[in-house]
Order: structure tokens, then sequence, then C-alpha cells
């Protein structure tokens, strides 16, 4: 559900009304005009159990919207958690007991800007393994700016986390379409998510030498993120599609500062990839969700930030690839979601990873 | 293609490769290792199981799952005596009952660490093939040393502290034991005085002789009881080091001491150190307390001397007294330990000059002629640790 108006009474009696007994995932574009602190109070009043995010834009349907507000019901809800101080690990996750014989489902948001969040996925996996699907997407400004951008009924904070787990059983899709132009590299040197080496090199001169190849453009004071929007690193992984690493700037130093943390010596391939691959691996994400999907109730997308700002005007047909997909399979499914500051998922059901420029589909029965 | 895949190949051994040996923590260790594998090779859990004598522990798991102890029955034994160094099975039911997490399907990657147990690796699928069991060879080898260290090193830091607990012990008894003896020894001085007082006229000579000698037995016990306090009380404390005048402080022990008359201290002018004055006080008392107590000769001469060493200073306190055979060299720095009754002395004196000069991270050492006399050198840090 899409909820458009800014009046807080008629957002929490909308919400209440969709979700009844069931908890609502709330997923707010930043630039709606409401105050999230009025709305959880008042949520809290009208007893909705509640918890969400604030995203650069949302989707609905076909929709891609700065402002608005999607609702998901999360069904059969087991728990939900609030997590905060994640950059300095200092929290514990809580022991949950998963009953043998069904599915479950883990859906979280977590702040996109602030560091250690593989610790914090690494955590959950430890705690909960194989019992549950992972899913998920990091909130926070397009200003990358952090704030205040994650929320349940104890308010709405920065450094933190929710989740959900539900009884539901749920199908993911994860891909990115972006592919190889050099590599391997070495990151010789990394502190959480700036690569301070490349091949015991200047990374930036290591990256500017293979971009400008491949790329025949030029590297200037100003315009760094226009070209490596195009050029992102890639981690290695044997037998399945590499981790995307976004870089976002480069420093004084000539270190490369990028979205998601990188361990030193992790191997790399600096990556490309056109309007065409994008789209199609959007495509391969809906279809491998829904391989295994029988009856699913919704589609939940979580989709990076950094594809539109680098299909632009074309991220229309990336939504559109996806929904058609889940739809032509789907009758009457309700799609919705967000595009993030990193998207979160099991891949292959194997351990917990944090990915930059990747969609995640996730159908839920 | 191929080349560049034999080169990735390599990469990635060293990526695995330089994970190990970045901690010496055990879980640490297997977090940094462990959790790269389940993310690159895509498996679904990691566990260490480790034999101690009839039963199998779980020493580290992820995800955490339920703790293992299980005994090694036949089965069991059976089946890890076929792993020589590495196999790939599939998940039956032995290799579920040993399993931290509930699995029955997929397979599992097996690796013998010698002594550090078995290393089970989870997968779903078959995402693991024995070319990477070849190529994993090396890097579980170093992970086993890495595993070693992480215990030694455990191991190491646990006696240690073992000790430390049991010296602060030792040392809390002695102190606790010496207070607690003052106050009846006190009493028993007191009641001694309060008999000789009052009955001054009916005490016969016999009778004033053992109260007198019990009094006296009393003092030598009191003596003895102080310094065991004061050498249970070195070390016991977090001290402020600061600069100490030596002259100064020489001329205040001398003054205390009352140095006999046909005894004579010679010193040259001194540097200024740092130190605490309390125990260098105690340093000097003692040795120069010995040197006059132990000198026999009609004319004494104690002399003290001092040399700047780059590192240190070297001091020496000389005498001419009676001098000491060569084979108590080392048992005089043992307490309660002393070479001859003599009155007031209780063999506790150069156990606390030790104690002191440990404390300052010196040395002490002596050199002397039965006859002649001695001379006890010791070394201070110029730079001490402030801990005394």
């Amino acid at each position: 559900m899409l909820i458009t108006t800014t009046n807080t009474d008629e957002i929490v009696s909308a919400i209440s009304n969709h979700v009844g007994d069931n908890a609502a995932l709330i997923t707010i574009g930043e630039h709606t005009e409401i105050d999230v602190t009025q709305l959880i109070s008042e949520l809290n009043a009208s007893q909705t159990k509640f918890m969400g995010g604030i995203f650069p834009k949302v989707i609905h349907g076909n929709s891609i919207l700065d402002k608005g507000i999607v609702i998901n019901t999360l069904n059969n809800l087991e728990s939900m958690f609030l997590v905060k101080n994640i950059s300095t690990k200092d929290y514990t996750i809580p022991k949950v007991v998963f009953s043998k014989n069904h599915d479950y489902s883990l859906f979280t948001y977590v702040d996109g800007l602030t560091s250690n969040i593989s610790h914090y996925l690494s955590e959950l996996y430890e705690n909960y393994g194989m019992q549950t699907n992972y899913f998920g997407g990091g909130a926070g400004s397009l200003s990358l700016e952090q704030r205040p951008c994650v929320f349940n009924s104890e308010g709405v904070f920065q450094d933190a986390a929710v989740f959900a787990i539900m009884k539901m059983s749920s199908r993911i899709g994860v891909k990115h379409g972006w592919s190889k132009v050099d590599g391997p590299f070495i990151v010789t040197k990394a502190e959480g998510n700036i690569i301070k080496e490349i091949n015991w090199k200047n990374p930036f001169k290591v990256y500017k030498e293979v971009v400008e190849a491949h790329s025949g453009k030029t590297f200037t004071d100003s315009n760094f993120f226009d070209i490596a929007k195009g050029y992102p690193f890639g981690i290695l992984k044997d037998d399945a599609e590499c981790i995307v690493r976004d870089p976002l700037m480069v420093n004084d130093k000539g270190e490369l500062v990028c979205v998601g943390e990188l361990e030193v010596n992790v191997l790399v391939d600096i990556l490309n990839g056109d309007k065409a691959s994008l789209i199609n691996a959007a495509k391969g994400a809906a279809q491998d969700s829904i391989k295994k999907a029988s009856a699913p109730r919704k589609a939940i997308l979580i989709d990076c930030i950094s594809r539109i700002l680098f299909l632009e005007d074309n991220f229309d047909k990336e939504l559109t690839a996806i929904t058609s997909t889940i739809e032509k399979n789907f009758d009457n499914i309700s799609i919705g979601g967000a595009l993030t500051l990193g998207e979160i998922s099991s891949y292959g059901e194997g351990f917990l990873e944090f990915y930059n420029k990747t969609v995640v589909v996730g159908l839920f029965e | 293609m191929k080349i560049e895949n034999h080169i990735l190949d390599i990469l990635q051994l060293y990526e695995y490769a330089m994970a190990i040996g970045k901690s010496l923590d055990y879980k640490e260790s297997c977090d940094l290792f462990l959790k790269l594998i389940l993310k690159r090779k895509n498996l679904n859990a990691a566990w260490i199981l480790e034999p101690k004598g009839k039963l199998l522990h779980s020493t580290y798991a992820i995800p955490f799952g339920k703790e293992i102890s299980i005994k090694k029955d036949q089965p069991i034994s059976e089946f890890l005596k076929t792993i020589e160094f590495s196999k790939i099975v599939p998940v039956d039911s032995i290799v579920s009952s040993i399993s931290p997490i509930p699995i029955d399907k997929g397979n599992a990657t097996i690796f013998n660490l010698e002594e550090e147990g078995y290393l089970f690796l989870y997968s779903k699928k078959d995402n693991l093939s024995n070319k990477d069991l070849s190529q994993l060879e090396p890097v579980i080898k170093k992970f086993t040393i890495n595993l070693k260290a992480c215990k030694a090193l455990k191991e190491q830091e646990q006696l240690l502290h073992n000790l430390e607990v049991q010296n602060q012990e030792l040392s809390d008894y002695a102190h606790m034991v010496s207070h607690d003896l003052k106050s009846p020894l006190r009493s028993v001085d007191t009641l001694a005085a309060w008999l000789i007082e009052d009955n001054k006229d009916k005490l016969d000579e016999h009778c004033s002789t053992q109260l007198d000698l019990i009094r006296s037995n009393v003092e030598k016990m009191d003596a003895l009881i102080n310094g065991i306090l004061d050498y249970s009380a070195i070390g016991k404390n977090q001290v402020e080091t600061y600069k100490i005048d030596l002259n100064l402080l020489l001329k205040d022990v001398l003054n205390m001491m009352e140095i006999p008359s046909h005894i004579s201290v010679n010193m040259p002018e001194l540097p200024t150190i740092i130190g605490d004055k309390y125990r260098l006080q105690q340093l000097f008392q003692n040795l120069i307390s010995n040197a006059v107590k132990y000198n026999d000769k009609p004319k004494g001469v104690i002399e003290i001397g001092i040399e700047e060493k780059e590192q240190f200073w070297q001091f020496y306190i000389k005498d001419n007294g009676k001098g000491i055979d060569e084979v108590y060299f080392n048992k005089i720095f043992k307490v309660f330990e002393k070479l001859e009754n003599i009155e007031g002395s209780t063999g506790v004196g150069l156990s606390i000059v030790k104690k002191i000069v440990d404390l300052y991270g010196g040395k002490i050492w002596l050199t002397s002629e039965p006859g002649k006399g001695s001379t006890f050198y010791f070394t201070l840090k110029k730079k001490s640790n402030g801990e005394a």
C-alpha cells in the first residue's frame, strides 16, 4: 500500500487498517513531509506493531517516489528487535527459538551509512544461521549525510538496525549485472570502507589507469563519481556473482572511499556494466525469486540507489523488467520496496552479505 | 583463460593465508579465517571438534548452534580415523550426530587438524571439490599452527595469571597474619611489664630475669613481624616516583640510625635520582644497618659509593666488618636466613633490600672476604617503572 497523505492521523489510520493485528513494515521516502517522531508516537498509541526506515526513494508497483510511504504487512510476526551501536559493535543479538518444521524470514533495515554493517550481518548469521532467510537494505539519505533513519516503537535512530523475524517462507533473487573489465587486484591495505592500497600501490592510480583506458574518459577534480558510478569493484567469490563495492569518492591521499567495507587482502575486479546488462540482471533476480515460489502474497524490492544514478531515465525499464516478470507469474501480488544504500541477503542460502549496486527481489508467501 | 584461473586460485590462497595468524585469540582467529572461507566459497557452516579423552567437544562453531560434547563411540572413532588429512563426505547420521546445527543433507568437508581436532565445513550443495582440498592443504596447515599458538598463549597467560594471584594471596596472607600477631604480642608485653611494675619488691632475681627474657623475646618477635609486614608491603601498591636528592636521604637515614662512635661513614657527593623516598630509605637503612651490626673492628669504616652507567646507577656499600663466606652469598637474600644470632637481627633485612632492588629493575650482589669485610653492590634503573 502507498500512502501519500502527510496527515499523521490519516497515515496511522491507513496503516492500522491495512495491517490489522499484523505488524507493519513502513518504508518512507526521505522527502516525505512528515514528522517521524510524531508518527511513531501515534502508532504506539494505536497499538500498531511496526518497524521501518527512511530511504532515498521508495518503490510502489512501477513507480519510484521521492515522497510517500509504502506499507507492507509483516504476517506471522515472531519477534521484532532494535539493535543500536552498530558501528561500535557494542550489542548482543537476542536469542530466538525457531521451530524445526517452519520456514522463517528475517527482514532488516540498517543505517546504510554507518560502519561495521558486515559485523552486524555476521552476528545475525552466527546466531540464527540457516534457520531463516535474510532480506533487507541500507536506509539513509541520498545526501550521504548520516542521520536517524531506522525506527520502531522506541524511536528513530542512526547507527542502528531494526529486524523482524516472521514465520513465513520467502524466495530471494540477487543479481547485479556488472562484469569484469580488469583484475584480479589485491586490496593490500584497507580500513573499513576505505581502500588505501591496491597491489601495494596508490589505489586511485591503479583504478584511474584501468578506468580511463576502458572508458576513454579522463578523471578531473570534479568528475570522480560521474565516471566511477559505472566502474565499481567486485569482490571475488567462487562460482558466484561477485559482491559489488561502490567507489564513492577519492580523498586527498588518493584513497578510494566506498559504500560498504572491504577486508585487507581481498581480491577485487574492476567492473563495468551497460544499461542492457543491468536491466537483464534485474530481470534475472526476479526470475530467480519466482523459481521456487508457489503462492507469494507480496514482493519486496531492494534496489540500489546508485543503479538509478547510473541508469537514469532507463531505470523505469529495470523496474518494469522486475515487476512484469513477477506479475506474469503471480496475479494480484503487491509490489513495494525501496531504493537503498546497500542491499542485504544470503547469497544462495549461504553466509550473509552486504551488497552495493545490486537488486534483491524477495517474494513472501 | 587457464593461466588467469591459475592466477586467481593462487591469489585466493594468498587471501586465505593472509587472514591466518592475525590474532592469537582462538575465537578471533577462527572468525577471521573461517568466515572468509564461508563467504568466498558460499558455504553454510563451519565448526571444530576437539577430542578430549573419550569425548569430542566443539571449540568453535558458526552459526553457534548447540554445544557438542559427545562420547567418541566406535562408529565415530572409526569414521574420524578415515580422515588422513581431508575428506568430502555426504552428510549421514554420523556427521549429523557431531554437528552443532541440525543438518540432514548436503556435504561436509572434514580436515584433520591433528591435536587441534577436526575442522568441518558444511555446504548444502557441493561447493567444495577435491581440487579445493589440495589447494587448501597449506592454508589449513597454517591455520592449525595458528590454533596451536593461540592455545599456547592462553595457557601461558593463565599460568601468569595464576602466579600473580598466588603471589598476591601469599603477600596478603603474610600481611594479615603479621598484623594479627602484633595485637596479642602487645598484650603479652604489656602484661609482663605490669607484672614487673606491680611486683617490683616481691619478685626474686630469677623471676625478674625470666620476665625480662619474655619481654626481650617479645621485642624480637615484634621486630620480626615488622620485617614481614615491610617485606609483604613492597610491591603491593603503585607508588609515585619523583626526584630524590640522595645526599639529603642518606643524611636522614644516618640520623635515624644512631651510628656508634667507633664507626665512620664516608660518602661522596651523591646524585638526585628518580624514586620514592620510603623505599630508598628502607634500602639504604638495611644495608648500612648490616654494615654496622656485623662490624667487629675497633675502628669501623663504612664507605658508600656510586658510579653512573648509561641505563642505571650502580651503588656500593663497603665495610671492614666480619665478612661473609662465599657459600652464603645467595642464601643471605632469602627471607629469614641469617648467618648468626645477633640481637635485633630478624633475617628479613636483605630480603627487603633485594625486593626493592628488583622493583627498581636492578640487581644486587656482593664481594666479601671473611675477617676483612664485605661490599654490597646494587643497581637502580634510571627510569624505573614507577611501581613500588
